[in-house]
């Protein structure tokens, strides 16, 4: 029964090949169009400058990090190009659940585990995984995908550093996934 | 003769408006080949799901002859395409959370966005942590502007560093992906789960 | 699998093709006119032929002069050490290497300064670098170098100083007859001027 349903839901996702072959494109697109890769974390650092420039002017010029950024940012630190395209990534994800029939309001998780629990690891997950992002200036799509496409070392070794640290740590929660 | 934008020939504005039209088919392509599903995404660290693997490697690699290629026939100017610079010890450590926030979090900032988008409530709250923890990091940046400023390389790349030509390292590259596509192909029978 | 083998064996080809293709074919950095313009509006090719002098004085193993006058010019005199590249012939196969290189500073010289400039022009499009322009050519050099003008009374301390380096300078390089003064420290100690920096937009980008 479980056999039957495996397989329909493979089915409806697109060949992992293919759809790195797409992926690839859509990279090369965005490097023949705008000279730079695709990213992701660097949305989430406009929005949060934005958020503080908007909340306390001055918080910004006494948070260098941050003063820097607006700096080199004519204008909203919101014209920026990645915030248009995680906006972008937002629609094209939705389209696409859309059309498999994919769309449900939902918490996936392992039946072994609660979704309450699988909540509060996202929740750790993420603020480990912004941290992170800015830290290594850039997440996976930006620094290490992107990085790679363009033979970048320091996006290289940011992607080892990932996938090594995951796969070390795989063991410690493996309770959440199998 | 591309990139379009650093050379002038589309505007600014194009250029966040062709962003947007990047980032749907992004968006898409990604759902489309199941990285809204943080099962699936974690799946690649106890072998029943390699997608991850699979998606990655073949992106970069085509994305990386397309390039390459393109400026084999002039039809791109490398020098004014962005290549990543290198701070060695915050890329690193940098990765290293990262590491612990994805196999924790089951999620990367462009796959939540994508999860969010199909209504994945983990998804959701993957995001509410990235801006508490970019956040977090500006905030306390004082403490860690020595680690993030050191050992700053300039913009090396991979085939400089090993003294060997771009093309030369993007074959290599080719034969290493394929080799772990094989493994990949073998762990996904031998450590099959059931979907859920 | 089967999807497996057809990836394999599309992108090992593409693989092999683009390995085997020559590093400079693959990467090429012409420049635009307008990037040209501004590179040449700024001058930075130029540079002095006092620090030439010091140069050939220090035996700078560097420097690589490059006459880009005809042949019968050149046999007639030519700087120390200098090659002849003649300009109508600047971008025959048999030069290339010793244009398009990042081992000497190459110095182009003619008589005035237009045609070494027109030589730097043609090769900075093509991208190379560490192509530099001697100033004044060798007009200015005899009337210069050579036979270095004596500064008069009133003139400030810096006239004097590089009237002794050029004495001392013109000595050493077979020049007017003079007797060489203890020139204590040349002028300029041979600042090698900045490698063209490109006037390129940086690229930007980032996660």
């Amino acid at each position: 029964m479980s056999n039957n349903i495996s397989i329909n839901k493979s089915r409806r996702y697109l060949n992992p090949y293919l759809g790195g072959v797409l992926l690839g494109l859509v990279l090369l697109a965005a490097n023949f169009v705008s000279g730079r890769g695709l990213g992701a974390s660097g949305a989430i650092k406009s929005v949060v400058a934005t958020t503080i420039g908007t909340v306390n002017k001055e918080a910004i010029s006494s948070m260098p990090f941050m003063a820097e950024y607006a700096e080199s940012h004519s204008g909203s630190p919101m014209k920026s190009w990645l915030v248009f395209q995680m906006l972008g990534v937002i629609v094209g994800g939705f389209l696409s659940g859309a059309v498999a029939g994919r769309l449900k309001l939902k918490v996936e998780h392992s039946p072994k585990i609660t979704s309450r629990r699988r909540l509060i690891f996202a929740l750790a997950g993420g603020v480990l995984f912004g941290f992170g992002s800015q830290l290594g200036r850039g997440c996976t799509s930006g620094s290490a995908l992107s990085g790679m496409a363009v033979l970048s070392l320091g996006g290289f070794l940011t992607m080892m550093a990932i996938f090594g640290t995951a796969f070390a740590l795989a063991y410690f929660f493996r309770k959440n996934w199998i | 003769m591309g990139p379009l934008a650093p050379n002038e020939i589309i505007s600014e504005n194009t250029n966040f408006l062709l962003a947007f039209f990047i980032g749907i088919a992004f968006g898409w392509v990604l759902e489309s080949s199941g990285f809204s599903s943080s099962r699936k995404l974690a799946g690649i660290f106890y072998g029943y799901d390699t997608v991850v693997l699979k998606v990655f490697f073949t992106a970069a690699l085509t994305a990386m002859l397309g390039l390459l290629f393109m400026s084999l026939f002039g039809w791109i100017d490398l020098d004014l395409v962005y290549i990543n610079p290198t701070y060695l010890t915050s890329a690193i450590a940098g990765g290293v959370v990262m590491g612990v926030g994805f196999i924790m979090g089951g999620f990367c900032p462009g796959t939540s966005f994508c999860g969010a988008a199909i209504g994945k409530i983990d998804a959701m709250v993957f995001i509410g942590g990235l801006f508490i923890g970019v956040y977090g990091f500006a905030f306390t940046y004082g403490w860690w502007e020595k680690l993030y400023l050191a050992r700053y390389l300039g913009e090396p790349k991979i085939s400089d560093k090993l003294g060997i030509s771009d093309g030369l390292f993007g074959l290599l590259m080719i034969l290493a992906a394929l080799g772990m596509f094989v493994v990949a192909e073998w762990a996904e029978k031998t450590f099959a789960r059931e979907e859920y | 699998m089967k999807q497996l083998k057809l990836l394999a064996l599309i992108i090992i080809p593409l693989g092999i093709i683009i390995a085997a293709m020559p590093a400079d074919k693959v990467k090429q950095s012409r420049l635009t006119p307008d990037e040209l313009l501004q590179e040449a509006g700024a001058g930075v090719q130029f540079i002095s032929p006092d620090v030439v002098a010091d140069m050939l004085v220090q035996k700078d193993p560097s420097l690589r002069l490059i006459d880009v006058r005809t042949p019968e010019e050149f046999e007639n005199y030519s700087l120390p050490g200098a090659i002849n590249v003649p300009l109508s012939n600047l971008l025959s196969d048999e030069y290339t290497d010793k244009l398009n290189q990042d081992a000497y500073m190459n110095v182009f010289y003619s008589n005035g300064s237009v045609y070494a400039n027109q030589a730097w022009m043609i090769t900075r499009q093509l991208g190379y670098e560490n192509n530099f322009v001697m100033e004044g050519g060798l007009n200015y050099w005899f009337g210069n170098i050579l036979s270095p003008v004596t500064p008069s009374q009133t003139s400030p301390d810096e006239e004097f100083a590089r009237y002794d380096f050029r004495k001392s300078a013109a000595a050493a390089l077979g020049g007017g007859g003079v007797i060489s003064s203890d020139a204590a420290s040349p002028v300029s100690k041979a600042v090698k001027p900045p490698v063209t920096a490109k006037a390129k937009k940086k690229p930007s980008g980032g996660c």
